[in-house]
């Protein structure tokens, strides 16, 4: 495919780690690939599988939900449930014949803001040969 | 005017119409019939149902009406409509049943009056039914006589085809139907009196072959007047799941919704959308304030069957329903149309 | 099959003794299929219900219907509605009372085992037949099915004509009922998701391409969603209609109102519908079949069901329909939950 094709990242970042973390990375002028379009949800449980499959269905070449480490959620219980739920969403989505590697999950707190930008170089590393998604999006 | 095929001749005729668009009956590895495009490939005609009608082609799962674009310059807003009718090649579908037929006959109606669906009419302009007629029936739970229909209409129908054995009986209906014979007259012969002689007595036989029969449709239609507030609809509609496959495998159900489908909210872009809709949807009758008319299964059915055999015959003076029997066949909980309406000839005798 | 006559014992006598409001079973079928959904209201037509193979239908459906009636009266009858419930379908009372959308109060259910064998599978039995109609189906002494038409009868044996789902089947006969009519036998099962192997033993491109050849077909007839108990939801997520249109409602409002699915019959469109009806029913499909038998174009939708029943299974240890006090599966979750999918 074209030399200059830049897949684009839908990312939901949970309010209080993950976002805070790609906050961290920023202040801290890490560099990492611009390819996110990072949407903060309060947490990662509350990522519905909607919101994942209108991402791809929107044209997202790939999606991330990230949230905070198992124990540490501001909600306390909200990234269990998301990583009970987002698994389901993951093996669906896989089972359709999507790209494995188009969805994934990370936990990411508040003071891992290299761990962000690490996540997020291998999501694109990842996703460049795979070309543009192209199987959910809506083409009209 | 009247021709004869035979049957020899016949996979050469369709070759001649490849300019066409040709639609004719194939079958899936799941053994279902539906009509699906020819592409040069072999068409062997048999008396059967497809699943889907094919008012599938005529009138669309999905038409697009309209486009619209915004486009900003400075403080300058436009917003740009272009109509998108549909682009379409001469077609035509072979081997339509009689009935399906005379459901576009009766589509034609409900699309041409006071406002004209161009969107239907430049694909039916285009478009030419072949028929062939039912020497047997082809659905278990076929009843077109009943509704004033029959194994060999011609409404509809460019030409109808009745199987003699070796060869076809062609009856040439309209001008479209002479085009379709003109691309290949050598391969059209002249019928010998005994061959009409025959085709028609097959014809008439194969009336008697409709084993369901619906009595007395007329009056039956004329009662319905007055059935309005029976409570023979609810008892007739405890087990509808409403599914609608009952109105969306009808060949004459045409009710649609209308949908903007947004691609962009900034700047707007969309498409206005056309799809299949049915009256037996909870959300059919839904006003915006909440308010439903029609919110039990009751009403539904009293208004599926009433549209089919009164608002219909008032309106059009002919029943709307062809008698194809998919409605019975399919339904998954075996709500049958005739035995409904069989019941409604015996309320309060 | 068990043979009912208790169970229309026990019916008369609750409906003469004004028990419950009627009984949801199986009678004759009109439409070519010998069984239909039944609604006895009286002890008279209690004879009329039928217990045999052919009873495919999940009556299940017809409990959230009850309940939208109910809610529609002024003053509705609050006397409990009987039920001829088989095994899978019992399982469906289960996941209903779980959810509190229903009381056990409500329902009366008259339970019956399918005794060893189960219901056939509409397709096969057509081809079985070769063109002619079924007028009746039993099961004889060996567990063979035994089919009656119009020339005469034709036997076949259990994996001919059993609907796919009974060779997985988990509840042979009901987990909750009322009334048990039947032995509780079980059938000895086949490899539990044993239907999923091949699909997914496909690469990715060739399970998409199986997909999209599926769903591409799918006409938008929601008959799945409405056949299913479990699909109650007074709005679906894909019918959108909750925005108020007014007078003063903008352009932009309307075009902006979120439409998570179009209404059109596209190929993203088909399969975003699809994917979240599987997810919505994950840990709560309990493979009634209903789904995949009223397609009027025979997309398998079972799979997507069954591949989250499997992974509720293997993942998490939840089974749907089993037990009424278990949370729902996805509003639970164990410390062992993996999660090296995770990075």
């Amino acid at each position: 495919m074209a030399e200059d094709y830049e897949p684009r990242i839908v990312a939901f970042l949970c309010k209080w780690c993950s976002s805070a973390g790609s906050d961290l990375a920023g202040v801290s002028r890490m560099e990492y690939p611009p390819n996110v379009v990072p949407i903060q949800v309060m947490c990662s449980g509350s990522v519905s599988p909607l919101y994942i499959f209108s991402a791809f269905n929107k044209g997202a070449d790939g999606v991330l939900v990230s949230g905070c480490h198992p124990g540490d959620c501001h909600y306390i219980k909200g990234n269990y449930y998301a990583r009970r739920r987002l698994n389901l969403v993951k093996n669906l989505l896989e089972f359709v014949g999507l790209e494995p590697q188009r969805f994934r999950m990370s936990w990411v707190s508040a003071a891992e803001g290299t761990k962000y930008t690490q996540v997020i170089k291998d999501f694109v590393k990842d996703l460049k040969p795979l070309g543009p998604q192209t199987k959910l999006r809506r083409i009209s | 005017m009247e021709k004869t095929l035979p049957k020899k001749h016949f996979s050469q005729w369709l070759k001649s119409l490849t300019s066409r668009r040709v639609y004719v009956p194939r079958k899936d590895e799941d053994g279902r019939w539906n009509y699906a495009e020819a592409d040069g490939g072999e068409a062997a005609l048999e008396v059967l149902q497809t699943t889907l009608p094919p008012k599938k082609i005529l009138f669309p799962q999905r038409e697009v009406f309209l486009e619209f674009t915004q486009s900003r310059e400075g403080q300058q807003e436009t917003l740009e409509l272009k109509d998108v009718l549909p682009e379409v090649r001469p077609t035509v579908i072979v081997g339509v049943r009689p009935c399906e037929a005379r459901a576009a006959w009766l589509l034609d109606e409900v699309f041409s009056g006071e406002f004209k669906d161009v969107y239907y009419w430049k694909r039916r302009d285009e478009t030419a039914l072949v028929g062939l007629a039912c020497t047997t029936p082809p659905s278990e739970h076929c009843f077109c006589t009943s509704v004033e229909g029959s194994p060999h209409s011609v409404e509809g129908l460019d030409l109808l085809l009745t199987d003699l054995g070796d060869r076809y009986y062609v009856q040439v209906l309209t001008p479209k139907g002479e085009k379709l014979v003109a691309a290949a007259k050598t391969l059209f012969e002249e019928p010998k009196p005994e061959v009409v002689k025959q085709a028609k007595a097959v014809q008439a036989d194969s009336n008697k072959k409709i084993k369901r029969q619906l009595k007395d449709a007329r009056p039956i239609a004329e009662k319905l007047k007055g059935m309005f507030d029976s409570t023979l609809w609810d008892e007739e509609s405890m087990s509808c799941l409403r599914c609608g496959i009952c109105t969306y495998l009808c060949p004459s159900c045409h009710c649609f919704d209308i949908n903007d489908e947004v691609e962009s909210p900034a700047p707007l872009r969309g498409q206005r959308v056309r799809t299949w809709d049915t009256c037996q949807f909870p959300d059919f009758t839904m006003h915006s304030s909440g308010h439903n008319p029609r919110p039990d299964k009751a009403s539904r059915l009293r208004q599926r069957l009433l549209h089919k055999f009164q608002y219909f015959v008032q309106v059009y003076d002919r029943f709307m329903c062809v008698g194809c029997g998919r409605c019975i066949a399919l339904c998954p909980v075996g709500i049958d149309i005739i035995k409904v309406l069989d019941k409604v000839k015996e309320n309060g005798a | 099959m068990a043979k009912i006559e208790d169970l229309k014992e026990e019916a008369k006598k609750l409906l003469r003794e004004g028990k419950v409001k009627y009984i949801i079973g199986y009678g004759a079928g009109t439409n070519g299929w010998p069984a239909a959904p039944l609604f006895v209201k009286t002890p008279e037509e209690v004879d009329r219900l039928v217990w045999d193979p052919t009873c495919v239908h999940n009556l299940v459906r017809f409990l959230v219907d009850e309940k939208r009636r109910k809610s529609r009266q002024k003053q509705p009858d609050k006397r409990p509605v009987g039920i001829v419930v088989k095994g899978c379908d019992s399982r469906a009372v289960v996941v209903l009372l779980q959810e509190k959308f229903i009381d056990r109060g409500d329902v009366f259910i008259l339970g019956v085992s399918c005794e060893k064998a189960g219901v056939v599978d509409d397709s096969k039995l057509a081809r079985k037949l070769g063109g002619k109609k079924a007028k009746k189906v039993a099961v004889n002494a060996e567990n063979r099915f035994v089919v009656t038409t119009e020339d005469g009868e034709v036997e076949a044996s259990a994996e001919e004509l059993l609907a796919e789902r009974c060779l997985e089947c988990k509840a042979n006969f009901p987990v909750v009922y009322d009334l048990l009519s039947g032995a509780k036998t079980k059938r000895p099962l086949d490899k539990p998701f044993g239907s999923l192997d091949k699909m997914e033993a496909l690469s990715s491109e060739e399970r998409w391409a199986f997909w999209k050849a599926q769903l591409d077909k799918c006409i938008r007839c929601y008959a799945c969603r409405s056949a299913c108990p479990m699909c109650y939801c007074d709005e679906c997520v894909v019918d959108s209609i909750n925005l108020a249109v007014t007078a003063d409602t903008t352009a932009d409002e309307k075009a902006q109102r979120i439409r998570w699915v179009q209404r059109s019959t596209e190929s993203s469109e088909n399969m975003v519908y699809h994917l979240v009806r599987a997810m919505h029913l994950a840990g709560r499909c309990i493979d009634c079949g209903e789904c995949e038998r009223v397609c009027p174009l025979d997309i398998p939708l079972r799979f997507l069901n069954k591949k989250l029943e499997k992974e509720a299974k293997e993942l998490f240890g939840y089974e749907a329909g089993f037990d009424a006090d278990l949370p729902a599966l996805v509003s639970c979750f164990r410390d062992e939950d993996p999660q090296d999918f995770i990075r």
